[in-house]
């Protein structure tokens, strides 16, 4: 199970944040807020490539303990979700489904 | 990336590896030759070391033409430090191994040249394994002058002349003697040891070292000869017999093994090429490197000798890389400055321009692109099995990062340098910072702020860190700074402030402003301390719960203890500019209002040009389009302040920490004309919105700008720019005119208790207020003293009421000139002015006229159809509206019609009137609700003077006045007889008392009468008659109107109020005053009385001319002989004049008799019309009569003109009866 979800508005700014361990916010937040910059690099190369009907981006950063994978919408939110790397149960296709749920809440 | 199966091929080790990672590795630098440059001893300045270090630096590649010709690109990389150890992984690559030695080194005294040359072959001694060659430049006294040129030539002739290996100790030979040469030629200076067997330099301190490049050149020659000949060596060895190349850590690997083996053989043959490959990469042969290394590949892959199948691959890499990319050298030393932005991402450098397809063409076995970045990974896959490669593998993580920083793959370098956190080395804190440093460097260039501020973030608590030895603050605190970039924080709070948006990650923000106050205090720089601090609170404000609002708003308070805030910008050692943080948010300000002045103090023009827009002050129609309603706010103030007056800005303040506040030192900012802020300081309750008045006084006249207000709260002094705050315009503009003078106004009168709602009283400076008895009047000396630096040279006194002009001008007067006489009036000094105050009012009750009195009086006839027709307008003169107060007037009057009508009825009965005043019989019923009237007025003073005079501006005040004007006398009726004399008539007047206070009423200058309180009493006043002369008009025109009658009254009216001249004194009090019968009416039987008659009669009885009063006495029966003698003295004709003459008997009761036919008779014609009286005609006419009964009778001798003779009441009323008054009694015995 993810440990931590974020969603962060179009210019980055972060809009929601929650993590199981609240202690370890701090420490969530830093990692996800680094993640962003593989998203934004992400999209620019997306950009320049085909249109983007997919809205996962798979995996961001594995860290020794945590991987954090990344989605984005059409508007440019994005879906932040860390996963402990010791999880190896989860597979892709959970975390799509994750992000594809949290989306639709969202939405 | 990381191999699964880490670290299985290495031992765990003892031994020594290679612990001294060179992070700033390129891939280039694989085909670079090594030179270490060191500064000896402590004469050299560090400055001019690195000077000497850049310059040396710029020479980083050099062409040097081969043996057989060819041009090879040489590239050299100088470093500072090389750690011995890192020679020991020579083998494997053997860029890293030290090839050259430059050593610089200043001296004074044999001594220290002997100290130098030492340490230089300390040097040498201790990189002795790799060493090919050294220099020394060595800088002398300055006096010396250079000369060590002699050898070099040949030395260099020699190297370059050599062909092959053997030349090299050809060199050093020549080498030592130059030294000797040299020795010979400077002995009497300053010789080297003879133990100093290296080429020195010898330069003066001031000397610019031209020569400096191409010496170098001869030395990178030098050692490039003696690589191609280690190069040479190498590839003629027979590749069966090479020996085994070792890694440092391997060396324990083999030991027993059997090296003969196939496997080994093979591995010894694959690292051999592997070598060969290296050094030919830095020699210059890439093509050669590159087959070497793909050789090395092949074989070693089929051992599974990783470790050395990484190194192949890598050397494949950066050969490609080499010949892809040979623009990414290292940059000229570049020392960035913090303050210039690390700029954009590195990746406009990349070149993919189809030249260098043309080139990856032509050199065969170069990899694609693409295929690079693959390479490497698996390069460092290889690598990472061995836990003592570590160094080697993170090193080979950077050059990949880097190339493909070139390649303008950011993803791909991203992952290159995420690797690096994965490998586990024992580094000391030093190291790992650097590590941190050079991650964050990378991943800037890729344009990854927020993973790069992360690092600087990581490498900063390193430095602190408790298992840092030497904890190094300052060095924190500049990394931390630098990371507030990846965290969106501006170092500018306006910035910060200045986007609605939340765009950075508070949370973190908040951490991170937090951890750098703690650097900055740590550092011991307070007061950088205390700026972070301000501006987390200004900035993170809204993030921030209360709680931390209130804990940090404390800890402000304890830093600022420290070092005070102040509202300018920090410059950091490196040029840092850290902007000054305002706190805006405590106090928060809810409201920012510029104060007009106070309304006494306004500015007012003194001339107005268009005072009065008509009635119609709004007006739908916009004129000038849509803009008035797109105006938002003006900043422009519409009202004006004056030059050194005390202008007044009010703020509404609210703390929002829960404890009290104290601001100090609050001022307005301005700009614009100099203005000068009272500093305030106030205690804010927590919560509650205050209201704070900030002072200042402008000092020069011109356009004022406020900007804001300064504060000092928490130990910080802030410059609350309202530009800077939301919900406020950027600035307020007033326009300061020149200065006024200000008066202080007193009155000789006591204030009145309160003002009444009388419009436009906020100007009022003082009041005053008195009571006067109707007639009454009094002085009032106002004293209007200069309070000001300026002269008073205008002074304008006026007076406003809602009263008629003409009454208030009776009620107020003023000299003018007296007061201007006191002008100019000087600072400091007063002036008085001294108003008269007269109770003017009506003493006349109004609603008189009524027929009873007239009629009792004469009992003419027509006398009541005349007034019916009159009395409408004329009963209630228009003026009786305005005299007072509109509010009392209507209750006034109201009362006055009462009192009217109870007098009228009281009088009612009255029909005789006696000539001598006398007591009415009984008290008067007065009512006693006789209210006074009050009133207001105010007394406006407009001043001016100095140069705000010359502008055109002066100020305006007023004194309330509020009069009470008590009723004290009034005539409640009046009547008209004629008196004894011809030239006279007397006016009745029925005075009332209306005080409560007896008073004496003069009414003629000798005679008084006393009147009890309201009581009443009727007085007679014996008047002149009206000249004709006033009248002359109204006879000149047989057709006169009713304009004319008025006018006639008028006229009248006004004689007898200028002759009248009541007076009263009130005992009790001792106040006098005097009544005015102005107003009085007249009806047209009064005005002929009043008015002078213009027929002087000559009665003549029995021959007898008869004087008015006097009696004729006769018998019954004798005959009266009447003659009547009319002269006209007006100054026309008088025509059609009927003269009759007729007896009666009044019998005292208001009843007459004229029907007396059988009591007399007459002889002759009693009527008779006149011919037409000329001026000064004389007519006569004469009659007899014969009394038959004995009595009273009275002779009525009257002239009228024609239209009285009609009988019917008639609209004319120009109809005039002229009577022989009074009429001649005439006694029947």
């Amino acid at each position: 199970m993810a440990v931590c979800a974020a969603i962060v508005g179009k210019d980055n700014s972060p809009k929601y944040f929650a993590c199981t361990n609240p202690d370890e916010e701090l420490n969530f937040q830093y990692k996800v807020l680094s993640s962003l910059d593989v998203v934004e690099e992400k999209l620019n190369a997306a950009n320049k490539g085909s249109d983007m009907r997919e809205l996962y981006l798979g995996i961001l950063y594995s860290l020794e303990t945590h991987k954090i994978y990344g989605y984005v919408t059409n508007t440019k939110i994005k879906f932040i979700i860390v996963a402990e790397s010791t999880n190896t149960a989860l597979r892709d296709n959970e975390i799509r489904s994750m992000f594809r749920k949290l989306h639709s809440l969202r939405a | 990336m990381r191999s699964s199966v880490s670290y299985i091929l290495s031992s765990t080790t003892t031994e020594p590896n290679m612990s001294h990672p060179d992070y700033e590795q390129l891939a280039h630098d694989h085909a670079a030759l090594l030179v270490l440059v060191r500064q000896i001893g402590s004469q050299l300045k560090n400055k001019m070391f690195n000077k000497f270090y850049d310059r040396i630096s710029r020479l980083n590649s050099v062409n040097i033409t081969d043996s057989v010709g060819q041009v090879r690109n040489i590239y050299i990389r100088y470093v500072k430090e090389h750690p011995v150890e890192n020679n020991l992984w020579g083998d494997f690559q053997t860029h890293r191994r030290l090839l050259g030695l430059v050593t610089f080194g200043k001296y004074d005294s044999q001594q220290e040249l002997n100290d130098i040359c030492r340490v230089h072959e300390q040097l040498k001694v201790k990189y002795i394994t790799t060493l090919f060659d050294s220099r020394c430049i060595l800088f002398g006294p300055s006096s010396d002058s250079p000369t060590e040129e002699t050898t070099s030539s040949d030395a260099t002739s020699s190297i370059s002349s050599s062909t092959d290996a053997h030349s090299i100790k050809t060199t050093e030979k020549d080498l030592e003697k130059k030294e000797l040469y040299f020795e010979e030629n400077d002995k009497e200076v300053f010789t080297t040891p003879s133990n100093f067997k290296t080429r020195a330099l010898f330069y003066s301190e001031t000397d610019p070292c031209a020569d400096l490049e191409a010496h170098l050149t001869d030395f990178l020659n030098s050692l490039f000869w003696v690589l191609e000949s280690k190069r040479l060596e190498r590839s003629r060895e027979k590749l069966e017999r090479v020996s085994l190349l070792l890694a440092p850590f391997e060396k324990k690997d083999f030991v027993g093994l059997d090296m003969e083996s196939r496997n080994n053989k093979r591995r010894c043959t694959g690292r051999s090429t592997k070598h060969l490959g290296d050094l030919c990469l830095q020699a210059g042969l890439i093509t050669e490197a590159l087959t070497h290394y793909h050789n090395a590949a092949e074989t070693l892959k089929s051992v599974n000798d990783w470790l050395w199948l990484g190194a192949a691959y890598e050397g494949l890499c950066t050969a490609t890389a080499l010949v892809l990319y040979p623009n990414i050298y290292r940059n000229a030393p570049l020392h960035r400055n913090s303050s210039l932005q690390e700029g954009s991402p590195k990746r406009s450098n990349s070149i993919t321009t189809p030249i260098l397809d043309i080139v990856k063409k032509e050199v065969p076995n170069t990899l694609p692109p693409e295929e690079i970045s693959k390479k490497y990974r698996e390069a460092i896959v290889h690598y990472s099995k061995y836990q003592n490669a570590g160094i080697i593998e993170t090193e080979a993580c950077f050059k990949a990062a880097r190339i493909s920083v070139e390649q303008n793959h950011p993803l791909q370098a991203a992952s290159f340098l995420q690797n690096v956190v994965f490998i586990n080395l024992t580094l000391s804190e030093q190291e790992r910072i650097q590590r941190f440093e050079t991650l964050s460097d990378l991943y800037m260039q890729i344009g990854f702020m927020r993973k790069a501020s992360f690092c600087q973030r990581l490498a900063a608590t390193r430095y602190v860190s408790a298992q840092n030895p030497t904890p190094n603050w300052s060095q924190c605190y500049n990394l931390m700074l630098q990371s507030f970039r990846g965290h969106k924080i501006s170092l500018d709070p306006t910035e910060m402030m200045s986007t609605n948006v939340q765009v950075g990650w508070s949370t973190l923000q908040i951490q991170l402003l937090q951890e750098i106050v703690v650097a900055a205090k740590r550092m011991g720089h307070s007061a950088l301390a205390t700026r972070h601090m301000t501006f987390l609170l200004q900035t993170m404000w809204p993030y921030l719960s209360i709680n931390d609002q209130k804990e940090f708003a404390i800890q402000l308070q304890s830093l600022s203890a420290q070092c005070e805030g102040s509202p300018v910008s920090l410059v950091l050692d490196n040029g840092t500019v850290i902007p000054p943080a305002n706190l805006t948010n405590i106090p928060i300000c809810a409201g920012f209002n510029l104060r007009n002045l106070q309304p006494h103090l306004r500015p007012r023009k003194i001339q107005v040009l268009k005072q009065d827009s008509g009635p119609f002050l709004f007006t739908p129609i916009n004129f000038g389009s849509l803009e008035r309603k797109s105006a938002k706010v003006q900043s422009k103030m519409d009202f004006f302040w004056i030059e050194n007056d005390l202008c007044e800005v009010t703020l509404k303040l609210v703390n929002p920490l829960p404890f009290e506040l104290k601001v100090s030192n609050m001022r307005l900012l301005t700009s614009g004309v100099v203005f000068e802020s009272i500093p305030e300081t106030v205690v804010l309750p927590s919560d509650t919105p205050t209201l704070v008045t900030l002072n200042g006084s402008p000092k020069e006249s011109g356009e004022l700008e406020v900007l804001g207000y300064s504060t000092h709260t928490l130990g910080v002094k802030s410059n609350c720019r309202l530009r800077y705050m939301k919900g406020f315009l950027p600035q307020y503009t007033i326009e300061v005119i020149p200065t006024l003078p200000t008066v202080e106004v007193k009155t000789s009168l006591p204030e009145s208790a309160t003002f009444s709602t009388f419009q436009n009283f906020e100007n009022v400076v003082t009041s005053a207020s008195l009571s006067l008895y109707n007639g009454e009047s009094t002085q009032c000396v106002i004293t209007i003293a200069n309070t000001s630096q300026v002269p008073v040279e205008m002074l304008e006194v006026s007076i406003q009421s809602v009263l008629e002009p003409s009454l208030q001008d009776q009620i107020f007067k003023w000299s003018n000139d007296d007061l201007q006489k006191q002008l100019p009036l000087l600072p400091g000094n007063s002036a008085s002015l001294t108003i008269n105050l007269y109770s003017a009012a009506n003493f006349l009750a109004s609603g008189f006229n009524g027929p009873e009195l007239s009629s009792g009086v004469f009992g003419s006839s027509h006398a009541s159809s005349i007034m019916s027709a009159s009395a409408g307008p004329s009963s209630l003169p228009s003026r009786l509206n305005s005299p007072v107060h509109s509010t009392m007037g209507n209750s006034f009057h109201g009362r006055r019609n009462d009192l009217n009508s109870s007098f009228r009825s009281s009088n009612s009965g009255q029909s005789s009137m006696t000539t001598t005043g006398c007591r009415s019989p009984g008290a008067l019923t007065l009512p006693q609700h006789v209210a006074s009237a009050v009133v207001d007025a105010q007394l406006q003073l407009r001043f001016s003077g100095g140069s705000g005079f010359q502008a055109g501006y002066c100020r305006s005040c007023s004194i309330f006045i509020t009069l009470e004007m008590i009723p004290s006398m009034q005539v409640t009726n009046w009547d008209v007889l004629p008196a004894e004399t011809y030239s006279q008539f007397y006016l009745v007047l029925d005075v009332a008392n209306l005080t409560s206070q007896e008073m004496e009423v003069y009414y003629t200058p000798s005679k008084h009468m006393l009147i009890e309180g309201h009581e009443s009493c009727r007085v007679p006043v014996p008047v002149d008659r009206c000249p004709l002369s006033k009248l002359t008009k109204f006879y000149m025109e047989q057709k006169s109107g009713l304009d004319d009658r008025l006018d006639l009254d008028k006229i009248c009216s006004e004689h007898i109020a200028n002759l009248v001249d009541l007076s009263w004194h009130l005992m009790s009090t001792d106040t006098r005053g005097k009544a005015s019968l102005k107003g009085i009416t007249l009806t047209p039987n009064m005005l002929d009385i009043v008015r002078m008659s213009p027929i002087q009669w000559e009665v003549l009885i029995n021959d007898g001319l008869i004087k008015p009063q006097e009696e004729v006495n006769c018998v019954v029966g004798e005959c009266l002989e009447i003659k009547v003698g009319v002269s006209n003295c007006f100054e026309k004709p008088l025509r059609q004049l009927t003269l009759s003459v007729q007896f009666y008997q009044d019998y005292q009761n208001g009843m007459q008799n004229y029907q007396l036919e059988t009591r007399l008779a007459f002889t002759g014609t009693t009527k008779i019309i006149l011919p037409p009286l000329e001026p000064q005609d004389k007519a006569k006419h004469a009659c007899n009569v014969v009394f038959f009964n004995s009595g009273h009778y009275k002779m009525d001798i009257q002239c009228s003109a024609p239209e009285c003779l009609a009988s019917t009441p008639s609209v004319n009323t120009t109809g005039h009866i002229w009577r022989f008054l009074p009429a001649i009694e005439v006694n029947v015995n």
